[in-house]
């Protein structure tokens, strides 16, 4: 499903922040990507949706060179690519249920495919009852929920998730890996970016460890150290 | 994939309120700039109707009564070719259609005058470019050719009437050209707010682009603002154009005791074209502007 041969990405002012990683990731695989900070894994995250292109080395996505990708067609390689950060990213203008609909108004889903499938997906993350409330009225569990309803609401192959976990206390995170987790056997394939120890020795999943860009272990069913 | 229209009304109504004054600037400037447009060509246009005889330096016109021979015709013809007298210029011979549809133009406010008209009663006439530049020979020249028999009249241009056609050409081209530097003015002004709609909804913007939203469809709203802003700004000045118009028009059929002013009028015609064209101006510079914006400012 995602396969990274020999990618580097080198920032302004000779910032290396990934170098010559190469990884392959099956459908339906759950990968962690551990590190310290500054280690590439958000980096990496950002090359998998084409946010940013590699300074060497290429990445297929679904058996296709996405740097060969034109520009206007990314937004469809978007669409199979789920995304879910720390920061959550929701649009605090609109209701919850709206926050999702957007994800699907933007890309010309039609109404009714809109109307049915906001409210499943809003059930499949606990979140039924909230529907019209704002994202301020909502707790940091909560708004990572509607956020990953919001990427998962499309379907996609991929679900990339930049420490989704980074803002919420211990409890909370289980209950978002329980829901990743639900997500995962779907059959989405799950790329998480994490430095919580706790939730990587509980989930025993496969890990990749970064450090100062380069992969240094790559693990199954792996440890966080 | 087809863009919602009412996805982007909507979005493009947000937006309009929620900067409200800087678009309100820009359709004001747009609206500004258009009127000075419009009103030149307008004005240009009437100005041209009245002096329309005296166009291309012809001295004096050489009026035939009505029932005047062919033969006293061809005399003042053969008086005034340029082949034969070396004073002429170049002359030009109205005959009778040429003659009438010129006055159904000029009067044509004056339905009364035009029913009683037939193109029989019309006169003929020379118009002549003398190629001497001395009033008093051409003056002589004039009142000879008076003495002609079969000729009804001769009348001559007035200084007025070139200065009025030196003032307006140089009026309006100093409308115009500051008519320009406020249209650029006005596509700044769009742009800086479609930047301003582009920076509050950044995050849209933003969440837009992570679930696969296509270029096209994020940049079609902001170019939509611009048109509208454009569009906005057209319509009052469509609006004092017209009204520029029919007061131009009101001014001619009074039959003012100014000479000149008998003449001055624009057809509808004429008034419609320099309106679309104003409108068309408008849309392009709001579109162009946000376009500009979008992919200066829009990094999708």
């Amino acid at each position: 499903m995602i396969k990274l041969e020999d990618v580097s990405k080198i920032y302004k002012g000779d910032v290396t922040a990934l170098q010559d990683a190469s990884a392959d990731i099956a459908k339906g695989e759950f990968v962690f990507l551990v590190g310290p900070s500054g280690s590439g894994k958000s980096t990496m995250i950002r090359l998998l949706n084409k946010s940013e292109t590699p300074t060497r080395g290429s990445i297929y996505v679904a058996g296709k060179d996405i740097g060969e990708l034109s520009s206007w067609k990314v937004p469809f390689l978007r669409r199979n690519i789920g995304c879910v950060f720390q920061d959550f990213k929701l649009l605090n203008s609109r209701t919850v249920y709206e926050n999702v609909a957007f994800a699907l108004e933007v890309i010309g889903r039609p109404k009714h495919v809109i109307e049915a499938q906001v409210p499943a997906i809003l059930d499949l993350v606990g979140l039924a009852k909230k529907t019209d409330n704002m994202p301020h009225e909502l707790s940091g569990g909560e708004q990572q929920r509607v956020s990953i309803a919001r990427a998962f609401v499309n379907r996609p192959l991929i679900l990339l998730a930049d420490e989704p976990t980074g803002n919420l206390d211990p409890t909370t995170s289980v209950g978002i890996m329980r829901l990743l987790d639900r997500i995962n056997r779907t059959g989405t394939t799950v790329v998480m970016a994490t430095h919580d120890r706790a939730i990587v020795d509980t989930m025993r999943r496969r890990v990749i460890e970064l450090d100062r860009g380069r992969i240094i272990r790559d693990q199954a069913r792996g440890v966080y150290e | 994939m087809a863009i919602k229209l009412d996805y982007v009304v909507r979005e493009t109504g947000h937006s309009l309120k929620r900067n409200f004054t800087l678009s309100l600037a820009s359709v004001l400037t747009v609206a500004v700039s258009l009127a000075l447009v419009g009103s030149a060509f307008v004005v240009r246009a009437a100005v041209q109707h009245s002096t329309a005889r005296w166009t291309g330096d012809v001295q004096f016109i050489v009026f035939m009564k009505p029932d005047a021979s062919a033969a006293q015709i061809s005399a003042v013809r053969n008086a005034l070719d340029p082949e034969k007298n070396t004073q002429i210029a170049k002359v030009t011979f109205f005959d009778k259609q040429r003659a009438y549809k010129e006055f159904r133009e000029v009067f044509r406010d004056d339905p009364v005058l035009l029913s009683t008209s037939r193109q029989a009663d019309m006169p003929t006439s020379f118009r002549v470019k003398p190629a001497i530049k001395n009033a008093e020979l051409i003056n002589q020249m004039g009142q000879q050719l008076k003495q002609a028999p079969g000729v009804y009249q001769v009348e001559f241009a007035y200084d007025t009437v070139k200065q009025i056609e030196r003032v307006s050409k140089l009026i309006s081209t100093v409308i115009l050209a500051t008519a320009l530097f406020l249209l650029a003015a006005a596509g700044l002004l769009i742009l800086n707010s479609i930047r301003m709609a582009m920076f509050a909804r950044r995050r849209e913007i933003e969440v837009m682009k992570l679930v696969g939203a296509t270029n096209w469809f994020i940049r079609v709203p902001f170019m939509f603002e611009g048109l509208i802003q454009g569009l906005i700004g057209a319509v009052p000045a469509a609006v004092a154009v017209w009204f520029l118009g029919t007061r131009i028009n009101s001014s001619g059929s009074t039959h003012s005791s100014v000479a000149i002013l008998q003449g001055l009028y624009v057809s509808g015609g004429e008034v419609w074209t320099v309106i679309i064209a104003m409108i068309i101006i408008g849309c392009l510079v709001g579109v162009v502007g946000s376009a500009v914006a979008v992919t200066r400012f829009l990094d999708v």
